[in-house]
């Protein structure tokens, strides 16, 4: 194409002599591309933690556990590419500060298989030297608090103990996590494995499967059922296993989809504003280059060349940026490649649809030079009417007068300035609802902090630990409680039934909606299961509890954030006598301002390390992610919106260079003409963050209660930023805008414009 | 010889809102090869629009445009881009160089269009800044040049590729007396190596440099006759009259 050479050559010209401009442009788009890779990557990172895991471990797909060694060619089947195993595993109990903890030992080779290898993460592997080693899976070390070196005492089934030695610690991708997950993990050598268990009678056998591909578990499976038939005692499949690793990832992943759609959007306005205010700018010389044969689809072309591949650039350099922070931050491997790649073509194609309806506009630009880029003919607006009938200074009647000229970049700078700050009160909103959480745990259902069991192995009686924990001078109150699974009808799953207080005294369950129960039959349920059984508050559940069915009616909504808010609540007594006495724990509501570590060593103390105590997780602490990616939701949206403004008033100025001169002719001072033009952008600032701020403030509860529904905890768990934070917000958002307009305001003021320019 | 530029009752009418507002009402315009012609006229008169119409800036309502033996009007904007390329040079009032681009660059970029190598393009482009006495300039940004040296680089980009005729609209109506004598001389001179100049002017001493003077009247030629040219005597004259 004969145009390549000296439409290249113009190209050059144009990013020459606007390299600032072409830099920021590059840079919003790379900050933009970078914090999304980032945001996704620590995000899936955070809440997927099995892929990473899975990677590292080579990890099989399939697990399946038999009694005895399987003896057919597991190997053999379709789609089945490599085996681990099968490894000899027998259950123990890991006593521990007087704690005991179910245990199964694996035993493994001191040369680590080449599929589902366990990963070191501290000490070393199993050594034939040391025979009395065991390497601890990380998340059940985490939770018996076990190090390098640490005695490991376990208790085989004949009641014997042993006492092994922490060597390593690994993780592995072959189940979830400690104690979500039991039982625990711990790998031994063989050999030791035979001295603690002889009878092979009592263990079990684990073989992995590794599958070509990962979506033919069902198959593999269902060929493993039928080979093995009576042999086999269960099989899970990786995706049990992630979804076991997996937290809150629905709300999570809507955080992440919010946060996408925004910074795609921010990016399309970033780059649509430049290439636009370029264009503008460019008219006269896009008619120059038409009156020498540019046709206008060459045109377009030139424009769509240079501004994407600027947006393009910083796609690229955002790619790369974003790659090695999260390559340096949680190592190579966890890179997810497929939302990397969406973000990449996302923002790439979002990009040039930006660039491209400026660059049509440019190529439809009238090839008769004569016709500069002149504003339409101010007319003043009725607000800059407004504005002269109050009395304003000139230099505010000028200014509003000139916000207006120009409809479009006026929408579209006011809009550039509403999205993000629309976006900022949603995350603020966000961040005040983990606020209330930590602050209120009693609003999600966590009115008691600390729950006591007796301990497994009922070294102690329960009404002994009861009494222990209503001695207490901090304890408030003592709620007998039990868990029990419940299967649902019609549901080849359980759920949860979480019986606390009684029924005439009822444990302060949050309830939203309906009323809390009061005699025994009744029962509340969070949203999850109302979901999950189809059924809607005055509805009757039939449950069946170990083979007694327990048949409640639903008399109220609970904000529930645990199990997906699968969870129905009772009153103690409503559960059959089998399962409610003994109560399986306490439940311990301590009085305001109590520490609960200190309650916590006193009430171990008390007991003689017999109690087993544990803290109620606040979901605020679960979701601290959250609070990492609304600060650097709002550092790049503050970012894009004043990339934006120093774009508008740079176009407004170009706009108005003519008429300042003619204003200045008149006897306006440069004060006053800096006044007008920062009055022109600032207006629009004002419209913008105000009507961002209203939008967000109307939606932000219905959001976070919609996304709080979605994710079964319930609606009613939303909160608005408080006013103080708003009004905080909408302030330095003015006040960096309207500094931000200044700088160029400022340039102008003091520049001298002939009258006769053009 | 046939004509450069034929129009055949070639009309413009802008619609303004629901008024047609007629520029050109049914101009008959021939232009031979080699002429310098003048169209004057008042403000309005719709000289530039024919100019424009004639290099294809601007679309006709009804009548024919004659381009080199080929009809032209007909033309799509994209064909009229082509044309321009090899056939029409520009020169307008306000100059219209590249802002960001070089001299150099400026004058060098209708060659590249045309589909000339870039040595090509350097080599015509440093003959005519020669010609033009502005090679020294060649690396200077349009806005550090006078007006008149901005003139003389637009005249040295619309002639780069020898087109077929030469459209000035107003070229000294943003100079002044030095600049102007200066760019009317080099307009003289390409006249007199034979290209076509058509030229818009509402100023009777720069048109006296035309040898032949067409005067519009509200869209219509009221008036158009050679003006005769002798050594001595009356055509001085008739400068001096203004």
């Amino acid at each position: 194409m004969t145009a390549t050479l000296a439409g290249s050559r113009w190209i050059r010209a144009d990013l020459r002599a606007r390299k600032a401009q072409a830099v920021l442009t590059v840079l919003t788009v790379a900050g933009i591309v970078a914090a999304l890779i980032t945001a996704a990557t620590l995000l899936e990172d955070g809440t997927n933690p099995w892929r990473s895991l899975f990677a590292q471990t080579d990890g099989a797909h399939v697990w399946l556990y038999t009694d005895d060694s399987p003896q057919v060619a597991l190997g053999g089947i379709d789609g089945v590419t490599q085996v681990a195993g099968p490894y000899r595993s027998a259950p123990v109990t890991v006593a521990q500060e007087g704690k005991k903890d179910p245990a199964a030992l694996r035993a493994m080779p001191a040369t680590p298989p080449q599929v589902a290898h366990p990963v070191v993460a501290e000490g070393r592997w199993l050594d034939p030297a040391q025979p009395d080693g065991v390497v601890v899976e990380r998340s059940f070390a985490t939770s018996l608090r076990l190090r390098i070196g640490a005695p490991f005492t376990i208790i085989a089934l004949s009641g014997e103990r042993h006492t092994l030695y922490v060597r390593g610690i690994a993780d592995s991708a072959e189940q979830g996590f400690y104690p979500q997950w039991t039982p625990g993990l711990a790998y031994v050598l063989p050999a030791m494995l035979d001295r603690i268990e002889p009878m092979l009678g009592r263990s079990e056998w684990v073989t992995g499967l590794r599958l070509a591909d990962p979506d033919a578990t069902q198959v593999v499976s269902q060929r493993v059922v039928v080979m093995l038939e009576d042999k086999l005692q269960r099989v899970y499949t990786w995706r049990e296993v992630r979804a076991a690793m997996e937290l809150d990832n629905r709300l999570l992943g809507t955080l992440l989809a919010l946060f996408g759609v925004v910074g795609l959007v921010a990016a399309a306005l970033a780059v649509a504003n430049a290439a636009g205010g370029r264009v503008l700018g460019q008219l006269r010389d896009l008619a120059t280059l038409k009156s020498m044969g540019f046709t206008r689809g060459q045109i377009a072309l030139l424009l769509l060349v240079e501004h994407g591949a600027l947006g393009l650039l910083g796609v690229a350099l955002g790619a790369v940026a974003g790659w090695g922070v999260t390559a340096v931050v949680l190592g190579a491997t966890s890179v997810a490649p497929i939302p990397v790649l969406a973000i990449v073509a996302g923002t790439a194609l979002v990009v040039l649809a930006a660039v491209g309806v400026p660059a049509w506009r440019g190529g439809r630009t009238p090839p008769i030079p004569a016709a500069p880029a002149l504003p339409p003919r101010g007319h003043l607006s009725r607000l800059a009417r407004l504005a002269l009938l109050v009395r304003l200074p000139p230099a505010l009647v000028l200014g509003t007068r000139d916000a207006f000229t120009r409809r479009v970049p006026a929408f579209l700078t006011a809009f550039g300035v509403a999205v993000p700050m629309m976006m900022i009160t949603i995350g603020l909103g966000v961040w005040a609802t983990l606020d209330n959480f930590a602050d209120h745990p009693e609003q999600v259902g966590q009115h008691a902090s600390l729950y006591v069991r007796p301990g497994r192995l009922a070294q102690l009686e329960p009404a002994e630990a009861k009494r222990i924990a209503e001695q207490d001078r901090d304890v408030a109150q003592v709620y007998p409680g039990a868990d029990v699974n419940a299967l649902a009808p019609g549901e080849a799953r359980s759920v949860r039934v979480r019986a606390i207080g009684s029924s005439t005294e009822p444990y302060p369950f949050p309830v939203v909606e309906g009323r809390m129960y009061d005699r025994q039959g009744e029962a509340v349920a969070g949203q999850g299961l109302l979901d999950l059984l189809g059924v809607k508050i005055g509805d009757r559940v039939r449950l069946t509890v170990g083979g007694t069915p327990l048949i409640v009616r639903i008399v109220g909504r609970t904000v529930e954030p645990d199990l997906d808010g699968e969870v129905i609540s009772v009153g103690l007594d409503s559960l059959a006598a089998k399962d409610s006495v003994p109560p399986e724990f306490y439940a311990l509501a301590l009085k305001p301002g109590v520490d609960q570590a200190e309650v916590r060593g006193r009430l171990l103390a008390e007991s003689g390390e017999s109690l087993d105590i544990q803290s109620a997780v606040n979901p605020a602490d679960r979701l601290s992610i959250i609070r990492v990616v609304i600060v650097a939701l709002i550092a790049v949206l503050l970012l894009i919106s004043l990339a934006n403004l120093l774009t508008a008033s740079a176009l407004g100025l170009r706009d108005h260079a003519f008429d300042l001169a003619v204003l200045k002719a008149m006897g306006l001072t440069p004060r006053q003409v800096m006044a007008t033009l920062v009055t022109g952008t600032g207006l629009l600032v004002v419209l913008g963050v105000g009507a961002g701020a209203a939008a967000g403030m109307s939606v932000v509860t219905g959001l976070i209660d919609l996304q709080g529904h979605t994710s079964g905890v319930g609606a009613g768990i939303g909160r608005a930023p408080s006013a103080l934070t708003l009004a905080v917000a909408v302030v330095v958002a003015v006040g960096t805008a309207l500094a931000v307009a200044l700088i160029p305001a400022r340039r102008a003021a003091r520049a001298q414009v002939p009258v006769t320019s053009r | 010889m046939s004509a450069v530029v034929k129009t055949v009752n070639l009309v413009k009418i802008y619609q303004d809102g629901a008024v047609p507002v007629p520029a050109v009402r049914g101009v008959d315009l021939q232009v031979e090869p080699g002429e310098f012609v003048a169209v004057m006229g008042p403000s309005g008169s719709g000289k530039s629009t024919l100019v424009h119409m004639l290099g294809g800036l601007d679309t006709r309502t009804s009548g024919e445009i004659w381009l080199d033996g080929k009809r032209v009007d007909t033309l799509s904007e994209s064909a009229w881009a082509l044309l321009r390329r090899k056939k029409v040079g520009f020169v307008f009032q306000f100059f219209n160089l590249v802002a960001n681009m070089t001299v150099g660059d400026n004058v060098e970029l209708p060659a590249l269009l045309a589909g000339a190598s870039p040595k090509v393009a350097r080599e015509r482009r440093e003959s005519l800044l020669g010609a033009l006495n502005l090679t020294d300039r060649a690396d200077a940004s349009p806005a550090q040049l006078s007006g008149g040296e901005q003139q003389r680089v637009a005249l040295a980009r619309a002639l780069a590729n020898q087109p077929s005729v030469l459209l000035a609209d107003e070229p000294t109506g943003n100079l002044d007396s030095r600049n102007t004598r200066d760019v009317l001389r080099l307009l003289g001179d390409v006249h007199k190596e034979g290209q076509t100049i058509v030229m818009v002017t509402h100023d009777a001493r720069v048109a006296s440099l035309a040898d032949r003077l067409v005067s519009l009247f509200d869209g219509e030629i009221v008036d158009d006759g050679r003006i005769s040219r002798r050594r001595t005597g009356t055509a001085g004259e008739v400068i001096d009259l203004r």
